[in-house]
């Protein structure tokens, strides 16, 4: 026999889990006793709870944990403090290469006036060669070096409490001295990891 | 409600390695069996870790801690399993890979059982709601938050879910 209105499958599901209020709980049970498509849909629900519920946790085979924190060493990311781009930024950095053009104008017209035969576009070709404030930013020269892997060192500046990260094979310290870093690796000896220190 | 991980997430956000991999080392079985449950494959499950990971080291500056961390991680794996699923759609047959490591063979028969291959034929919605409740024990407001539901819908994708799955074993072991 079947019964003319059904509950909900959420409400049949509270059932099954026991999380009716007992007034609605016994309301449901007497509607199982006459409906056969929600007895038996309840039955399959708890039959397929059961099987689910008999599976274990399977274990990441072991080689794939170490291939995740090799991935983790050559995907290395910039600490937090990392600014967000802003535009008002970019007009400031606009400006600041503005005020050194006028510099080497000046420069350059100075040289003209005392009899140098260098032209403007020397001066321009030097200054953006290299060795100039813009490539050094990109490419500082190392201030130390450490024996070992780049991402040996970078994790025991870390776990000395350094903010370091690798980049570029390079060890990258943040918020440090040159001789807190020195001896936070005095143990390790000069090597190949060359180690620049950020001190804003 | 307190999350467990997040003084290995505060100082993972910091950038330090150790206290992520204790976050990977907490994590990695469940994310591996959600993966393996629902894909039906251990090696493109271990794939979808491995990526859920890098994803997860990647953004974590972005995490604002909003949810649980398992449960913001576990919505990376449940991604990067479904782009795994594309990608299986996308690849030639031949470029199928054998097992690598022995322990993919263990798996490799785990994931052939009867209740496995009853998983692979539900919707995949149903799939998600039944790992995630009856084999990793995450809550209804957790599963809602992943996927994206109300705890209602979260319920009956529950229920149906288990119904079907017993269907389907059922009809299984009628025709053996």
């Amino acid at each position: 026999m079947v019964a003319e209105t059904h509950p909900h499958d959420i409400e049949l599901f509270e059932y099954v889990e026991d999380e009716l209020p007992a007034a609605r709980r016994d309301e449901i049970a007497a509607h199982l006793a006459t409906c056969d498509v929600c007895a038996e849909q309840v039955r399959q629900a708890a039959v397929g709870r059961e099987a689910l519920r008999e599976t274990t946790l399977l274990e990441l085979p072991d080689g794939r944990r170490d291939e995740i924190l090799k991935s983790l060493s050559a995907k290395d990311r910039e600490p937090t403090e990392r600014r967000p781009f802003s535009p008002r930024l970019v007009l400031g950095g606009l400006i600041g290469l503005l005020a050194l053009a006028a510099v080497i104008g000046a420069l350059v017209s100075s040289n003209q006036g005392a009899g140098d035969e260098s032209s403007a576009g020397d001066v321009a070709a030097e200054t953006s060669g290299g060795g100039g404030g813009t490539a050094e930013a990109v490419a500082p020269q190392a201030d130390l070096s450490a024996n070992g892997s780049a991402a040996d060192v970078a994790e025991e500046l870390q776990a000395k409490g350094f903010r370091a990260v690798v980049q570029k094979d390079r060890v990258v310290v943040h918020g440090a001295t040159k001789q807190q870093v020195r001896e936070a690796l005095a143990d390790r000896g000069p090597g190949d990891v060359e180690v620049v220190v950020k001190n804003p | 409600m307190e999350d467990p991980d997040a003084p290995l997430v505060e100082r993972a956000q910091r950038g330090d390695r150790w206290a992520f991999e204790q976050l990977v080392d907490r994590h990695q079985n469940r994310l591996f069996t959600l993966a393996a449950r629902t894909l039906g494959s251990a090696d493109e499950a271990a794939d979808a870790v491995q990526e859920a990971f890098i994803r997860a080291w990647l953004g974590l500056p972005r995490f604002r801690g909003g949810s649980l961390f398992s449960t913001w991680l576990y919505r990376i794996g449940v991604n990067a399993a479904h782009d795994q699923r594309l990608k299986r759609r996308t690849e030639p047959l031949d470029e199928v890979r054998e097992p690598a490591d022995p322990r993919d063979s263990f798996h490799a028969s785990e994931l052939s059982s009867a209740l496995q291959d009853a998983l692979n034929q539900l919707d995949e919605d149903y799939r998600l709601a039944v790992v995630l409740y009856d084999v990793l024990g995450r809550s209804y407001a957790e599963i809602a938050e992943l996927t994206e539901v109300a705890e209602g819908t979260v319920k009956s994708r529950i229920f149906r879910g288990r119904s079907r799955l017993a269907e389907i074993l059922g009809t299984r072991t009628a025709e053996e």
